[in-house]
């Protein structure tokens, strides 16, 4: 099967990061391969191990997240692709959910795997979106994928339990680092991976294109500032006899919360 | 407010002029050392323990001889890339890296640049692999800062030598299939000696490596002995052309290079801990890094890192470009493990009680560093080395009074 995979350049959260004025400053400007992303690589990556294929990949970003493209080729994908924007701000899931959308509508491939969110915004919305403009079927938060025939068996974590889904292809499918442990790029496929194709396509040559449901790329969010989540009160500690705690928490539920009343 | 950055880890940004090869075996390497050795790093100190294991992971990752050519399972990776690789796995353990330096380095470096065709083929792919482990014999019992007074000796005979002596505090000895072993060679016994090379194999007739039990530092790597009672080694051993001290110190020259890098790893890792360590935890009302000692502190160890980050990945240039000097390494050994040392002794310090136990990794760093600041070259013997260039006067023979 061919698998395009779809990958984003995200801030290494395990670096220090500071909000100031409203702004997310990242002063080690750290920069790492979204890491449900490396999951829907590898996973693609065992499957085509498995069954013959090709694994391509596919990031919208600036030029300097060509590093990221390059890990996936370390990790054994074909060719990049590269959809080339100014910046990251301006973007938001719908605009990058047009790129990707306008450049695979006219490529033949079986499946599109997402990782099911990105770890800076944590938004999951581009793969669906994407499906939704391509009007292919999907899935998300897949923990198992399976190759039976021409579907592809998706295994999804659903709120309570799991649900397994027979997939015609081509589709859409969006996966949870939870389905595997994403190899880690070997010296020699670093080195390997310069020498590897990735095809770079400006994103202002798609941007504009109407797609079918007429929606032509332009970000449907706005970020006014970043705040910190506030800080945790102090918790209460309760002493006494059982009754009497009992009395003190029935009375902090009543006043407090308000769930008596 | 400045429109530019301040990186209270890379304060020079010095990661920002790595190139993009470099950089990304950097990133493999950390997440290699972060996910898979950070977790056996506690079991490896409190209870002497190596995992065999490392050797074949690190091997399948290509981090050991990084730098070899890749005709014999090496990837030909930069000076730089595996300098970035040392600080990483210090960054988990002085143990790891020792391992691993004693393996590219002292192993595989002299293999590949005094090694003959045949002798590259046989060892330098296996020991890429990790499929065999390879150490470094030069310290003796009685030689350690003199090693040119070794009586470590091997005679000529038919086909071969006839190897005796011992050598002390050999990283990877117990578990090693191959050892690098310098000795005064003598082509019959009374003729004149020359230091050389001999690859010697474990199963070799008379040749032991014992464990070096109850160490305190570094132990997470294993370390031993080796010892030759009449071990016949094929001339197929030998290294044909190097002679003289020459040789090692090539080798150690190398290494040490590698234990600069990796001497920023181990003070990195114990300057972020402290730094989180004095952010979370309150006294008197307060975070401890409100306070001014805290931070001065703190300030100390980023200058510090600063100067040893700058070192080493200017010295890695160096390498890379070949314009290095072996008083340069000396420099950077010196100065950037004494600083790790300082640090992590700061650090265990703000860590109170805490820093004492294994949890917290700090005190593993610790006295790990004092093994690291002592071998390779102590750090008063490279200010000696410094001192001679400086002055043209060598002063490791003491003079002016009768000894």
């Amino acid at each position: 099967m061919k698998f395009f995979v779809c990958i984003k350049q995200v801030p290494d959260v395990y670096a220090p990061l500071q909000i100031r004025d409203g702004e997310i400053h990242q002063d080690s400007d750290r920069q790492v391969l979204n890491a449900y992303d490396a999951s829907a690589v590898e996973e693609a990556l065992v499957l085509t191990e498995k069954h013959g294929g090709r694994v391509d990949v596919i990031l919208a970003g600036p030029e300097k997240a060509h590093e990221t493209i390059r890990k996936a080729l370390a990790m054994g994908a074909e060719e990049g692709i590269h959809l080339q924007t100014e910046s990251t701000s301006g973007q938001d899931s719908a605009s990058y959910a047009h790129l990707l959308a306008t450049f695979v509508k006219e490529k033949e491939f079986d499946v599109l795997s997402f990782g099911k969110q990105a770890q800076d915004t944590d938004s999951g919305l581009t793969g669906a979106m994407v499906a939704q403009l391509l009007d292919l079927p999907y899935t998300t938060n897949a923990v198992g994928l399976a190759i039976e025939g021409d579907h592809l068996i998706v295994t999804r974590q659903g709120d309570i339990g799991q649900e397994i889904i027979a997939l015609p292809t081509p589709c859409v499918v969006t996966c949870s680092n939870d389905m595997n442990d994403p190899r880690i790029p070997t010296l020699k496929g670093i080195m390997g991976s310069k020498r590897k194709p990735v095809e770079v396509v400006q994103a202002s040559s798609l941007h504009g294109t109407s797609l079918a449901s007429g929606f032509t790329g332009e970000a449907l969010t706005h970020t006014t500032s970043f705040e910190s989540m506030p800080a945790r009160k102090a918790g209460e500690k309760l002493q006494g006899e059982a009754d009497e705690i009992a009395r003190q928490v029935a009375k902090i539920l009543s006043e407090k919360t308000g769930v008596f009343s | 407010m400045s429109k530019n950055r301040f990186n209270i880890d890379d304060a020079y940004l010095f990661e920002s002029e790595l190139s993009e090869d470099d950089r990304m075996i950097m990133e493999a390497a950390r997440e290699y050392a972060q996910t898979r050795l950070e977790p056996r790093a506690l079991k490896g100190n409190q209870e002497e323990y190596f995992d065999m294991d490392i050797a074949t992971e690190m091997g399948d990752l290509g981090l050991l001889g990084a730098t070899i050519d890749p005709k014999y399972g090496g990837v030909g990776a930069s000076q730089t890339a595996y300098g970035l690789v040392a600080r990483e796995v210090e960054r988990v353990d002085s143990g790891y890296r020792s391992f691993m330096s004693v393996q590219s380095s002292l192993v595989m470096y002299p293999i590949s640049i005094f090694g003959t065709e045949e002798q590259k083929m046989r060892f330098l792919p296996r020991l890429a692999t990790g499929e065999i482990i390879g150490c470094f014999g030069l310290t003796e019992p009685d030689h350690g800062s003199d090693p040119g007074s070794m009586v470590t000796n091997a005679v000529k005979t038919d086909g071969g030598w006839v190897l005796n002596g011992a050598k002390m505090w050999i990283t990877n000895s117990p578990i090693s299939d191959v050892a690098v072993v310098w000795a005064k060679a003598k082509e019959s016994k009374d003729a004149p000696a020359e230091i050389r090379g001999f690859i010697v194999e474990k199963g070799m007739k008379g040749f032991s490596a014992p464990i070096t039990k109850h160490k305190m530092s570094l132990r997470a790597s294993s370390t031993g002995e080796l010892v030759f009672e009449d071990v016949f080694v094929p001339d197929e051993n030998v290294f044909p052309d190097i002679r003289g001290l020459k040789g090692p110190f090539m080798c150690l020259n190398s290494a040490r290079y590698g234990i600069a890098w990796g001497a920023v790893g181990a003070a990195e890792f114990c300057y972020q801990k402290a730094r989180e360590y004095v952010g979370d935890r309150k006294q008197f009302g307060y975070p401890i890094s409100a306070n001014q000692i805290p931070q001065t502190k703190l300030a100390n160890m980023l200058t510090d890192i600063t100067s040893m980050q700058m070192l080493a990945w200017r010295l890695g240039k160096l390498k890379d470009e070949g314009r290095d000097h072996p008083s340069m390494i000396s420099l950077a050994k010196r100065h950037n493990v004494g600083k790790a040392l300082d640090i992590a002794r700061v650090s265990r310090d703000m860590h109170g009680g805490n820093g004492i136990t294994g949890e917290y990794r700090v005190i593993h760093h610790v006295v790990n560093l004092e093994s690291v600041n002592t071998y390779e070259g102590t750090y008063d013997i490279h200010g000696l080395i410094l001192g001679r260039d400086i002055t043209g006067i060598q002063a490791f023979t003491p003079r002016g009074n009768d000894v």
